[in-house]
């Protein structure tokens, strides 16, 4: 599993998405990491050397695994593009109903107004 | 595990668990087109707790529990979540990073 730029990574997630809407699931997995191994984090630690964390954002269909890293600099950015794909896919949840019912509620009225004109108009 | 029906309670408890063990609680979305189900898991491998759903306006909500990981995770869990939640962010963020990076 290779570690993706931000873009690339969001190119990737897209195309996830586009390929299970038939079948299958996504899985999107957000941790905390140092990206380091154990006897990395304790030759740091015994260092006395702060240990820097990253967030670890990892993406799979079942089959395809992806992944990247962000930052406290560019969390906010890719925040905000992740939030956009995920708006843009996740189609398939169900609207709520009550604005239905306010739909039909409207619609009621305005034949309502538009009857009471033309009648008086006959008369 | 049972599912937590009570999203305020969910988004609570998940952050009480991540803060408790930073290094080993990791935050899963689970999205299934065909059946139009979404599923947030957060856990610590002791520990699990998941929240389901198949209503678009819970997806908004997910993206507050979503931004609120992003910041937690990318800049350590002791950071001031109110920021997060609130809607001026942006006006926030130079200071926090100030304070970051004395640490």
């Amino acid at each position: 599993m290779v570690l993706l730029q931000l873009d690339p990574f969001l190119n990737e997630l897209t195309s996830l998405f586009e390929r299970s809407t038939e079948k299958g699931s996504v899985w999107v997995t957000l941790k905390r990491s140092s990206l380091k191994s154990k006897v990395q984090r304790n030759k740091l630690a015994t260092a006395g050397e702060a240990i820097e964390y990253r967030c670890l954002i990892r993406a799979t269909d079942g089959k395809k695994t992806i992944s990247t890293s962000v930052g406290p600099k560019d969390h906010q950015r890719f925040q905000a593009s992740y939030a956009t794909i995920l708006k843009a896919h996740m189609t398939a949840l169900k609207k709520r109903e009550r604005k239905d019912k306010k739909k039909s509620a409207e619609a009621d009225k305005r034949e309502g107004s538009s009857k009471r004109p033309k009648k008086a108009l006959k008369v | 595990m049972v599912y937590i029906t009570s999203w305020d309670e969910f988004v609570d408890r998940t952050v009480q668990l991540y803060r408790a063990d930073p290094d080993s609680t990791r935050y899963v979305m689970k999205y299934r087109h065909c059946d139009g189900k979404l599923v947030l898991k957060v856990t610590d491998n002791k520990q699990c707790l998941k929240y389901k759903t198949d209503q678009s306006q819970e997806a908004k909500k997910m993206e507050k529990l979503n931004n609120i990981f992003f910041t937690l995770m990318a800049r350590g869990p002791e950071v001031d979540l109110s920021e997060v939640t609130g809607k001026e962010q942006t006006d926030a963020q130079p200071a926090k990073r100030g304070r970051g990076r004395k640490q």
